[in-house]
């Protein structure tokens, strides 16, 4: 595995509340490789976008906390590295894209005051220069009349355009890795295809390294190349995109594809996983799935499933295959 | 007799469509502030204090020469005596007894007394100004926004140059003009305090009748009047009753300040005009001016913690 | 195209501010002529206390002043008077009543501008800090002082702080001299109680006002945003959130100056003995001197009415999201 850039082991990151303790990722494993995209997918609060926060620890932190495992990345390990070192690393090895442009982008900034002064903070540029190097970016995003936009305040900005700034200022300092919390989430469809060729062109020009969170497994099958499901804060199936789509083996899989509207289809109700995503604070015993799962078990519901390996590159956690 | 009571209630609150449920869970998320708890239970003592107190303190106009310039209970204090005989002025030691337990002021008259008399000023005054500037208030700040057009922008007009008049000052103009009687005090903060309720209580107003429930109230059939009382007025009276916890403090203070500079009512033993009389007495006796000035601090601390806590109770988006 | 928006909306504003100026001499018209006791009436009172005949002299002010005309016409002789300069005469004075003020305010203004400084600089970073630390025990004290401070009624506090610090131990008992320039170092040792008397209510004020401000914005994402950015702390604290809190600050900060500040510099003033323009409107009322009482409350009024305009007109250019709407 040389190509292995990061690396996710065991991570458990836990929220201590008034109300009780939180375990939002119970146990991720995973590892992102060079030049891949890598997709995190699963329901809302299956502990997706905590995984994705945890790895550069920007999650609140009274409240949060990784209580174990390590995140491998140029020989350091994130939980536990200094702030200084972790600042460094953010923003210019490894960069984050959050959804809903609108509220991720500072009112009160303009926006070339916003991305300059993350060019000025990793890059040895003068002023100008980082202007420049802000104008260009947004150029290769797309964005029209560039010059213009870098003195606008975001919400002079469309939907789409402010998401395209986002993503400009993630790429400002050539990260190795992006990683993108659901960025076609909050916006209508068209953005949406714009956005996915954002996210392939970087692939293929860039050879840029993403991790891409998501529910939607039709984002999935367009751009990813391997994925990571997620349940009730664990991993409970990776594989790469197509033999997830073609050859599910966890029932939660399956039951997410088969969610997937079928145009062919022109009868019948659209499926549906029964029941609810489980409340984080009180999980339900052994493995997380069961009280939902078609295929469940008497094993299922007091133990947890242990990794199997399926083939080389496809791997799941659940009692079915042992 | 109680059934008969609870009848009542019952009825008063159906006509008002009180909702007890909803007072009692309210009442649930203030419980759990403990200092508004606490600046409930010193109201109530506060209000206590005043009704049934004066039955047991001594007459706080009762001027004794004899007995002045007495610490408070367990204090020792100096005084200089003149002796007209021998022309010698000595010191002697006052001891502070339990007949006094606050001690006296410098002519004599029972502190404990004053002071309890004086919190029965303050309540009163509190309690009606603060009524009639949130009434005044709330008429107009609700007119304004279901009349709308010129009446609005009138009054709107209106209120802003009340505004603009600093309170105080307005205040010690008016009285200063119209003299200083009780029942004019009470009026004229009354009249100077509304403004703040009736912006408060007109952009409520305004933002409630575009809310999706009122329209929705609407789309199945509600009338006018069926919506005002049981959609928009709930939604007030909670404004309003943050408001008038948090206004009262600002009233009693009004009240002892006007007394303090010297335009309160002289038949009243108000905190303020006792406080005043300390302000010259500091040397030889502090506890004049401590005293009502404590009992100013901790009322207006209750009502704001009171009034901090049932904000936050009433305030759907605090997590309490 | 942004800067002739700009100069519409202070046009605007100008025009709406001399409707509310109107309004207020109106209304203090209004009262005047409505009470009870007209400016006549007490100073007759005063001359009347010195023995002298008042039959006479009162044909004479009502000539003299024209309170024998019909209303309207007493009005426009009042709104003439007043942007004339003419602003009465001061009897227990012996001065003009504008000259009695151009002498005094600057008293008033020093007290409230070092009191203001006082409390809005360790205020907002007390604010600010409380707010980052949020739940902390630091920050339960700080909120719990801060209800401390605006539920403290000045006056008492003025009057704590000369039984604690000038009688009880000794320090600064100086008196105000107005022979002495402003910022003499007697004068600045004389408003250190007063400063901190004034000054305590608007700390607290302005404490709670940043913090929730703060918290307002320390949960947006942008925040999150800044950090991923590599941002250190600071940075993202000091600029970033507080940028986003401070607009509404100012306004509320603003707004809230002719409710708490002038009050509480009547007060403080009267207690410590500043010469400003407090002071002499207590000292007009015990002379029953009219005038002097309405036109302090005029100027009082007139500075809300400057400083709301003001902050109205530069929250507008602050802003960027009305500015380009």
């Amino acid at each position: 595995m040389n190509n292995v850039i990061l690396k996710v082991s065991n991570l458990k990151t836990y929220f201590f509340t008034s109300r009780g303790t939180v375990k939002a990722v119970d146990g991720v494993d995973f590892e992102l490789r060079h030049g891949e995209c890598l997709c995190l997918v699963g329901e809302s609060g299956c502990g997706k976008t905590v995984t994705a926060l945890s790895i550069l620890r920007l999650f609140d932190s009274p409240p949060g906390e990784i209580v174990d495992g390590q995140i491998s990345y140029d020989g350091l390990n994130l939980t536990n590295c200094s702030s200084e070192q972790l600042r460094q690393i953010r923003g210019k090895d490894i960069s984050m894209v959050f959804q809903e442009a609108q509220s991720a982008l500072n009112p009160v900034l303009t926006i070339g005051d916003q991305i300059i002064e993350q060019i000025k903070l990793h890059l040895p540029l003068n002023y100008s220069k980082a202007e420049d190097r802000a104008m260009t970016l947004l150029e290769e995003m797309g964005i029209p009349s560039a010059e213009r936009v870098m003195s606008y305040y975001p919400h002079q900005l469309s939907g789409g355009m402010k998401q395209r700034v986002l993503i400009a200022m993630g790429l400002s300092c050539d990260p190795q890795i992006l990683i993108a919390d659901e960025p076609t989430t909050a916006v209508d469809v068209t953005i949406k295809a714009q956005i996915l060729d954002i996210f392939r062109d970087l692939k293929t020009s860039r050879q840029m390294s993403t991790i891409f969170i998501t529910h939607d497994l039709a984002v999935v099958a367009e751009i990813g190349d391997r994925a990571v499901v997620l349940y009730g804060g664990k991993d409970v199936e990776t594989a790469p995109v197509s033999e997830i789509i073609n050859n599910p083996k966890h029932p939660y899989t399956s039951g997410l594809i088969e969610c997937l509207p079928d145009i062919s289809k022109s009868t019948g109700k659209l499926a549906s996983i029964p029941g609810t995503t489980p409340n984080p604070l009180k999980m339900p015993q052994g493995c997380a799935f069961h009280p939902r799962c078609p295929k469940a078990m008497e094993i299922c519901s007091h133990q947890e499933p242990l990794e199997t390996v399926i083939s080389k590159e496809h791997r799941v956690n659940c009692h079915l295959y042992k | 007799m109680i059934k008969r009571l609870q009848d009542i209630i019952k009825r008063a609150s159906q006509h008002l469509h009180l909702n007890t449920r909803l007072i009692n869970y309210y009442w649930q998320r203030t419980r759990r502030n403990k200092l508004a708890v606490a600046g409930l239970a010193f109201i109530v003592f506060l209000v206590a204090l005043a009704i049934i107190g004066p039955f047991f303190t001594l007459d706080p106009t009762e001027a004794n020469f004899e007995e002045k310039n007495m610490p408070p209970a367990g204090f020792v204090t100096e005084q200089s005596v003149y002796n007209i005989e021998t022309d010698e002025v000595t010191t002697k030691e006052v001891h502070g007894t339990w007949k006094h337990p606050l001690g006296t002021d410098s002519k004599g008259r029972d502190m404990l007394a004053m002071i309890v008399s004086g919190a029965r000023v303050s309540l009163q005054v509190g309690l009606i100004a603060t009524g009639i500037a949130i009434i005044l208030g709330t008429i107009i700040g609700v007119l304004s926004a279901y009349l709308g057009g010129w009446v609005d922008n009138a009054l709107m007009r209106f209120t802003d140059i009340m505004m603009t008049f600093p309170f105080f000052l307005l205040l010690v103009l008016i009285i200063f003009i119209f003299g200083s009687n009780l029942a004019f005090i009470v009026l004229a903060i009354g009249l100077t305090g509304w403004t703040g309720t009736a912006r408060l209580t007109r952009s409520e107003s305004l933002s409630l009748r575009t809310r999706e429930f009122v329209v929705a109230a609407k789309a199945l059939g509600a009338s006018d009047k069926r919506v005002i009382f049981r959609h928009l007025i709930p939604n007030v009276i909670s404004l309003i009753i943050v408001i008038a916890t948090l206004s009262i403090p600002g009233v009693i203070l009004a009240e002892a300040a006007l007394s303090f500079i010297g335009l309160g009512d002289p038949m009243v033993s108000s905190w303020g005009i006792i406080l005043e009389a300390g302000q010259h007495s500091l040397n030889t006796a502090w506890w004049v001016a401590v005293e009502p000035g404590i009992m100013l601090f901790l009322t207006v601390l209750a009502f704001n913690f009171l009034g901090d806590g049932l904000r936050d109770a009433f305030d759907p988006k605090s997590n309490i | 195209m942004e800067k002739s928006w700009l100069r519409d909306y202070i046009i605007k504003r100008l025009l709406y501010a001399v409707i509310i100026a109107w309004g207020i001499l109106t209304i203090t018209f209004i009262m005047v002529r409505v009470g009870p006791s007209s400016p006549a009436d007490k100073y007759l009172a005063n001359l009347a206390a010195r023995g002298q005949d008042v039959a006479e002299v009162r044909a004479a002010i009502e000539a003299r002043y024209g309170l024998d005309q019909p209303i309207y016409e007493q009005y426009i002789d009042y709104m003439g008077n007043l942007f004339q300069g003419n602003w009465g005469w001061s009897f227990s004075t012996s001065m003009p009543v504008i000259e009695l003020i151009k002498t005094h305010w600057i008293y008033s203004f020093q007290l409230i501008l070092l009191s203001s400084l006082f409390a809005a600089f360790l205020g907002i970073l007390i604010g600010i800090y409380s707010a980052v630390k949020q739940y902390t025990k630091t920050d339960y004290a700080f909120t719990f002082f801060s209800f401390v401070g605006i539920s403290i009624p000045n006056f008492w506090l003025g009057v704590m702080l000369i039984l604690i610090f000038s009688v009880k131990l000794g320090l600064f008992k100086t008196y105000y001299d107005t022979t002495l320039p402003l910022f003499s170092l007697d004068n600045l040792k004389a408003l250190v109680l007063p400063v901190i008397t004034l000054g305590t209510g608007m700390l607290a004020g302005y404490v709670r006002y940043t913090r929730s401000a703060m918290l307002d914005n320390l949960r947006k994402a942008f925040v999150t945003t800044a950090r991923a950015k590599g941002l250190p702390e600071r940075t993202v604290i000091g600029k970033h959130v507080f940028r986003n809190a401070l607009l509404p600050l100012i306004t509320i900060i603003m707004f809230d100056l002719g409710s708490i500040v002038f009050g509480g510099a009547y007060l403080t003033e009267i207690i410590f003995g500043i010469p400003g323009l407090g002071q002499i409107s207590f000292n007009a009322i015990f002379a029953n001197d009219y005038p002097v009482v309405v036109a302090v409350t005029l100027i009082g009024t007139f500075m809300v009415l400057l400083v709301n305009l003001v902050t109205d007109i530069t929250y507008t250019y602050l802003d960027p999201r009305i500015r380009y709407d």
